[in-house]
């Protein structure tokens, strides 16, 4: 459709908005209301221009303009909502006109009117739209002489967000994003008119993806209370990275000041995260800066750890090394590891010739599926089959199904990026939850969305796959019929199925029968790559746990803390050399002879493999973490002191070793990352629990740390235990108790939730990256109160 | 703010109220309801609070949030209980040019309460209302949802009067016009002034 | 109706043509009249009867088409156009709404119609319904209007008794049911799409147009939105022929309207008139003139910008042309007389603050503009502390506000702001020069 932009003609495919014809064109026009991936609602009429548009006659010929003999141009008798109006044909618009300056000088105004003057205060300065647009549309000075509109400025909404009342424009981005994007209507206007305002009497705005409503509100109302009055907008350093909370591998940014994380914001990757993250992923990176990080290389010296230089450090480990025979080391990183670590770790293995490596936590299947599903073909599948706590394991699953099941496919981007102002997206659209079928051994989120789900016992995916498979029942029979119906199916698979070789196997035929694509949920953010490079025991037998009971004699980990569990401290114990590479002092660190200062997530450069098989960079923020190093720095220190150089003793090492077999240069990969085929792994097998009184899930926020990440732990009073209100009354425990509790060998402390989603006789808890998902005996007996919960009379 | 004592589920014991205002909308208009169980909760406890609102939310299986929302858009819900006697006096112009201004002024004065306020015995509450849809016939009071139309001072007095002995009085329809039956409004011939302002 | 084209009479155009007679308005005020008993006994359900079991759906659309009827609700939509709208029938459940919300100052037409003649809407509905394959409707009534309410609600169960309402009428497969709906307070409900969604039960913002209530109306369905004398007209438009009803008004405006005469007049009340009568005819000879010196009226409810109170005005014919040519609308009929006595710029306040109360907030004109700073102004200028600029300001502001707003509430409050200041400037000036009104307060309350 041919349209003009004032002086510049464009060609737009039908259904585009006005606004975007602007921005295409490469003029400018102000918005508030708008938003990427959400409806136009035409609320804050920033967008106003003149608008015209030709005519036709009767016969279908234009109506022509005698003067010029073109078709004559219809103006509108008032300015347009641009972000509204649908092109036409021969559409003219005018952003340059008076009638559109004072149209849009009038509502800039309006919208500052009632707006306190604290910009000086407000965390938002600098990055704030209607300051920008103030600047750019304002007359600068204000006619507006009443007191302004007075209102709550502190106003905790949850744990984790603070609304300021005041600053509030009314655009009405943060209540359509939860109605739009996840679908949880926890946000509401309250009273009307010049009273209107932003409120929720939920307590703590219960939904896994609240804080992207404070990347998207354009004034400083909505914040993020991690980083509330920690900084200015322009003093932070802003970092592109990838997260490494879960398998997605969604776009975050990284903002750090003086050396420290304060906060992270989602980051736009228009075929994985969209604009949005989960909570987890948000709010969880607090540990990162807590004071009592691993800063430098310590020893144990008479029983003690001692600081000392990476150059004592690696000199006393290479010592150790030498005196071992073949395949005596054991060498284990977490599954969030970077690829780049995973080869460093490789060659690392390779020069001491041992096959017992591995990553962990993994399952006993691969993650890597023949079929395998990519986030759009999700988010535009017809039909879909979760065997799995996709909002848990990979909160990011979960916000795409939505996508889904509203039924609108992802945008064409255009010349100035994904469009803002989607015509085809609608307020409080009907969603096709006809769709979405859910199983999982217990009442997981996403059930909420879907017109059919399913609660199984625990253990028994098999069984339930054998159904569908056979179509031995009509559920069964309804799932598969639709699953081979829909032109697009696919079946989300997480680490119920995925723990079980057998129903891994059943998945997978099952696609294969109804031609369904599969998305695996790995285990962690990089679970696909380091599979797909191989960093995996040579044998079963020197899989990661069998590393911990004996099958080692000298040991180097990463990010694990096996120590947790009490029975594998001891056999640790009888280690030659027990090296642990983290961030904080733990259970293992405390038998360790050498800890070593790692890094986090956020400070590593590397790549990573989401459960797309995409390749995403990990960049560094500027942060101090003091002289600690990721894997593939200590393989260098390392082989420095065994007078080696190692491949992969740097990140630009590993990548050109990567670059030889992956035929990709992962310094050069495009924001929105590549994917590449993959070929599934030689995963050995582990050995999984097939009983137990207590099943470990996934969570989104990360256990691990919880208990540094304040407002995390805050919000969510700490990692839960979750079980049936009859159970907990059995078992006389009451809400908000809080309990130490020995589980499957390992200690934990928990808050006890009642929940009525928990099957009677089956406890919930969040798995660790030792303890993971799976069954476990959780000992009654052990039970300790630490913490009454307060009794409400 | 949610009573610390446990409230009883308002719908539990009106089920059939319940099950009637359900049943006016179709399944897929559930959520049409929320109005009508605002309404019959409003009527009996002269209020909304939150617990009601967290129990409406559970029956249409939406948020109470959105109940909130909903709720709050409306001048005739109220979060705070009214009196037993709730006092509208419609302020928008034609009940103003009838003198609703100064009958607001002498309705405050008697009760001691101004636009928004209930007493402490729960007997009357003001509220300033904007048009009621009766200007042919102002100044208009309405109470609870009785009509008053035409109040005068002394009306308005024994009205007052009338509310604090317990009784609601019958209200009466004064009109000129169709509205008073068709019969009585015939044109006045020959009284057709010519000028507008003489 | 026979083919020879005879002379066309003259069309009714005054209360005092004996031809003319009150129709919708007989039975109002007459008592019992809301009653089953009552309507069945004069002549009430025969029009539904007509329609369903004499004429095809496109033939009543096409009869309301032709007796040139536009809505009374205010924005006057020729009716049969907007019923023949309706997409083609594919097995979707239509909807008709009537919109009895009624909120606009200055209108009371339909109350009376709710309260005292409760069957002849809900013959109207059933013949709107039928026009266009609408088996439900749904009636949406202001929550102030309880007695009406209550009327409506037991009229609508002893017409489902009397099996007027439900499966086969008229011993036709036609069914047809009523949805009785009470708002709470709202003006803009009256708004058709704010409507449709405090009916479902959401905040009561207006919906973007496109779509229009026809392809996405009530719960997302076909939808045609139309106020109480709208449909209730339709029982009387197929009762007597379009040709009747076109007998009435002038070429532009047909049939007859109803006139609410509020203020200062000696007779105020609500009058059926025919279209094309003059406003003195209506404010003198009906509503009997000022009780006082009047400076002023508003032609229509509100939001129609007002008159000054001269021949020029009083002589023009009550229809949507020269309403329109003269600058204002006839919107709902509800006449106000402005006193001379009373301060313009306190009566606008009154307006500006009826508006910035019912503003529902959703767009930024409207919620900052209207309900905001509006208000402000005025209520500075009536302190008496009004400053040189201030006008010109309001001016300014007026026009930011005017034809940018989401729906047309902000131009209901802008235009008679307009429209006061373009007539009545010299009281402004006054106000803001003096510190004080030309026309100080005085008690208006009678005893
Ligand atoms: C702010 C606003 C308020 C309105 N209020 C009413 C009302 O109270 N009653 C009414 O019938 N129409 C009202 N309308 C007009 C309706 O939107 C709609 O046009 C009308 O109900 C259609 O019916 P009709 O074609 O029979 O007139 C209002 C419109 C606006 C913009
Ligand atoms: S809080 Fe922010 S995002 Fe929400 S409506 Fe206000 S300005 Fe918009
Ligand atoms: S009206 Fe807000 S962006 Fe168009």
């Amino acid at each position: 459709m041919k349209v003009k932009v004032n002086d510049v003609e464009l060609d737009l495919a039908p259904g585009t908005s006005a606004i975007d014809a602007v921005f295409a064109a490469g003029y400018d026009v102000p918005y508030f209301c708008s938003q990427e991936y959400m409806s136009p609602i035409g609320a804050c009429r920033m967008c106003l221009a003149v608008v015209g548009a030709p005519r036709k006659e009767r016969d279908g010929s234009w109506t022509m303009d005698e003067a010029t003999g073109q078709p004559k141009i219809f103006y509108f008798p008032n300015p347009m909502a641009t972000c509204t109006t649908a092109i036409m044909e021969g559409m003219v618009i005018d952003t340059l006109s008076d009638v559109t300056k004072k149209a849009q000088g009038g509502m800039m105004e309006m919208h500052l009117i009632n707006h306190p003057l604290d910009c000086p205060t407000c965390d938002k300065g600098g990055a704030c739209e209607l300051q920008d647009r103030a600047y750019e549309y304002g007359s600068g000075h204000s006619r507006f002489i009443f007191d302004k509109r007075h209102n709550e400025k502190h106003h905790a909404l949850s744990e984790l967000i603070t609304l300021d009342r005041e600053r509030c424009i009314h655009c009405k981005r943060c209540v359509r994003y939860f109605e739009e994007v996840p679908g949880d209507e926890v946000l509401d206007f309250i009273e009307r008119g010049g009273h209107t305002f932003i409120g929720t009497v939920e307590e703590g705005l219960p939904s896994n993806f609240s804080g992207n409503i404070t990347d998207i509100c354009p004034v400083g109302a909505l914040l993020d209370t991690t980083s509330r009055f920690r900084g200015r907008n322009w003093e932070y350093d802003h970092t592109r990275s990838t997260s490494l909370d879960d398998a997605s591998g969604s776009a975050i940014t990284i903002d750090a000041r003086t050396g420290r994380i304060e906060r992270i914001k989602a980051a736009l990757n228009t075929q994985v995260n969209k604009n949005w993250i989960d909570d987890g992923t948000r709010f969880g990176h607090e540990y990162a800066a807590s004071s009592d990080r691993i800063k430098t290389p310590m020893l144990r010296k008479n029983g003690k750890l001692e600081p000392v230089t990476w150059e004592e450090a690696t000199l006393f480990i290479s010592e150790k090394l030498k005196k071992l025979s073949d395949n005596q080391l054991g060498i284990a990183l977490r599954s969030d590891a970077t690829l780049e670590e995973g080869v460093a770790a490789k060659s690392l293995a390779e020069y001491l010739k041992t096959g017992q490596i591995d990553h962990y936590p993994r399952y006993a299947s691969s993650v890597i599926s023949a079929n395998p599903a990519s986030f759009n073909d999700l988010a535009t599948a017809g039909a879909i089959f979760v065997m799995a706590d996709a909002t848990e394991e990979v909160p990011m699953v979960d916000l795409r199904i939505k996508d889904a099941l509203k039924g609108v496919t992802p945008p064409t981007l255009m010349a100035h990026g994904v469009p803002i102002a989607d015509l085809r997206l609608k307020e409080r659209m009907p969603r096709k939850t006809n769709i979405l079928s859910v199983a999982a051994p217990y009442r997981v989120d996403l059930m909420k969305y879907a017109a059919h789900s399913m609660v199984y016992p625990t253990g028994t995916e098999v069984e339930v796959l054998k159904q569908i498979i056979d179509a031995s029942t009509d559920a069964g029979k309804a799932l598969k019929e639709s699953l081979s119906a829909a032109e697009k199916a696919v079946i989300v698979l997480g680490a119920f199925v995925l723990n079980s070789a057998e129903a891994s196997k059943l998945a997978d035929d099952l696609a294969k029968a109804t031609g369904a694509k599969v998305m695996k949920l790995g285990a962690m953010a990089n679970s696909f790559g380091l599979e797909s490079q191989d960093v995996l025991p040579a044998k079963a037998d020197y899989s990661y746990p069998n590393m911990l009971s004996g099958s080692a004699k000298a040991l180097i980990v990463s990010g694990l803390n096996p120590a947790q569990n009490a029975e594998v401290a001891q056999a640790l114990l009888k280690l030659e050399l027990l090296v642990v590479h983290d961030l904080f002092e733990n259970e293992t660190t405390a038998l360790a002879h050498v800890v070593l200062p790692a890094k986090s997530g956020y400070e590593k450069e590397g790549t990573v493999v989401n459960l797309e098989g995409r390749y995403l960079n990990v960049n560094p923020a500027p942060v101090d973490g003091g002289q600690a190093v990721d894997f593939t720095g200590f393989v260098k220190e390392l082989g420095d002191a065994l007078n080696e150089r190692l491949e992969g003793r740097s990140v630009r090492s590993a990548r050109r070793l990567l670059k030889k077999s992956l035929e990709l240069d992962l310094s050069e990969l495009p924001l929105e990352g590549t994917i590449a085929s993959a070929k599934a792994g030689k995963v050995a097998g582990l050995k999984t629990n097939t009983s137990g009184n207590a099943l470990l899930v996934p969570s989104m926020v990360r256990s691990e740390y919880l208990n540094r990440n304040a407002h995390l732990f805050a919000s969510t009073g700490g990692n839960a235990l979750r079980l049936h209100p009859a159970d907990a009354a059995s078992h006389n425990l009451s809400a908000h108790d809080v309990i130490s509790v020995s589980v499957g060998g390992f200690k934990r402390r928990l808050s006890v939730q009642p929940s009525e989603s928990v099957p009677e006789g089956m406890m919930l808890l969040p798995a660790l990256p030792d303890q993971p998902v799976g069954l476990v005996q959780l000992d009654l007996n052990s039970i300790k109160k630490e913490q009454v919960a307060l009794e409400v009379a | 703010m949610v009573e610390l004592e446990t409230l009883k589920p308002f719908f539990a014991e009106r089920q059939d109220v319940l099950n009637e205002i359900l049943g006016r909308y179709p399944d897929y208009g559930r959520r049409s309801a929320v109005m009508p169980l605002l309404w019959e909760v409003q009527r009996e406890e002269r209020q909304v609070n939150e617990a009601r609102i967290h129990e409406i939310a559970e029956i249409l299986g939406i948020q109470p949030t959105e109940v909130k929302g909903v709720m709050s858009f409306y001048s005739t819900y109220h979060e705070h209980a009214i009196g037993k006697y709730h006092l509208q006096i419609c302020s928008t112009l034609a009940c103003s040019l009838a003198g609703s201004d100064e009958m607001y002024d002498f309705i405050s004065e008697e009760t001691g309460l101004v636009n928004g306020e209930t007493d402490r015995q729960g007997l009357f509450s003001i509220q300033k209302v904007e048009c009621l849809g009766s200007c042919t016939t102002a100044p208009v009071l309405q109470v609870n949802d009785t009509y008053y139309e035409r109040v005068g001072k002394s009306r308005c007095q024994t009205l007052l009067e009338a509310f604090r002995r317990g009784e609601m009085p019958e209200p009466w329809r004064e009109r000129y016009g169709d509205n008073e039956g068709a019969e009585k409004a015939k044109p006045l011939q020959n009284t057709i002034k010519t000028g507008g302002n003489a | 109706m026979s083919d020879a084209v005879a002379e066309k009479p003259k069309a009714i155009t005054s209360r005092h043509d004996p031809r003319f007679e009150v129709t919708l308005y007989k039975y109002i005020g007459v008592e019992n009249s809301h009653t089953l008993e009552f309507y069945q006994s004069h002549g009430g359900y025969e029009s539904a009867k007509k329609a369903i079991t004499s004429m095809k759906p496109v033939d009543v659309v096409e009869e309301m088409k032709k007796s040139g009827i536009r809505g009374r609700g205010g924005a006057g939509f020729p009716t049969g156009l907007k019923w023949s709208f309706m997409p083609p029938v594919d097995g979707r459940q239509r909807y008709i709404v009537c919109n009895a919300d009624e909120s606009e100052p200055g209108s009371c037409k339909d109350r009376y119609v709710l309260e005292d003649d409760p069957h002849q809407l809900i013959e109207g509905m059933i013949i709107a319904g039928y026009a266009i394959s609408a088996t439900k409707g749904v009636l949406y009534i202001r929550g102030e209007y309880y007695l009406g309410y209550e009327r409506l609600y037991k009229a609508i169960q002893d017409a489902k008794a009397a099996g007027l309402l439900g499966k086969n009428l008229f011993g036709t497969d036609f069914e047809y049911e009523i949805i009785l709906h009470r708002g709470a307070g709202a003006y803009i409900c009256g708004e058709e799409s704010a409507l449709m969604n405090s009916f479902e039960g959401f905040r009561a913002n207006p919906r973007l147009k496109p779509p229009f209530p026809a392809q996405a109306g009530v719960y997302s369905l076909p939808t045609t939105v139309n106020n109480v004398t709208s449909l209730a007209s339709a029982v009387h438009i197929i009762g007597k022929g379009a040709d009747w009803f076109s007998g009435m008004g002038t070429d532009d405006s047909k049939g007859f309207h109803h006139v609410q005469v509020s203020g200062p007049a000696k007779r105020r009340g609500v009058y059926e008139v025919p279209m094309g009568i003059s406003y003195r005819e209506i404010i003198f000879d009906l509503a009997g003139g000022p009780t006082e010196e009047v400076k002023a009226f508003i032609p229509g409810g509100s939001s129609c910008p007002m008159f000054p109170f001269t021949d020029q005005y009083l002589d023009m014919p009550m229809e949507y042309a020269s309403v329109a040519k003269a600058g204002s609308m006839l919107g709902t009929g509800g006449i106000m007389l402005i006193p001379q006595n009373k301060c313009m710029v306190d009566a606008l306040y009154n307006v500006v603050r009826f508006y910035a109360h019912e503003s529902c907030g959703k767009c930024t004109p409207c919620r900052e503009g209207v309900s905001t700073w509006l208000p402000s102004m005025y209520k500075k200028m009536l302190a008496g502390l009004g400053e040189k600029g201030d006008l010109e300001l309001l001016e300014d502001v007026s026009s930011n506000i005017r034809g940018r707003s989401f729906c047309p509430l902000a131009d209901a409050c802008i235009m008679p702001v307009q429209a006061s200041i373009k007539h009545f400037r010299p009281e402004y000036e006054y106000i803001i020069e003096h510190g004080k009104s030309m026309y100080p307060r005085q008690s208006r309350w009678a005893d």
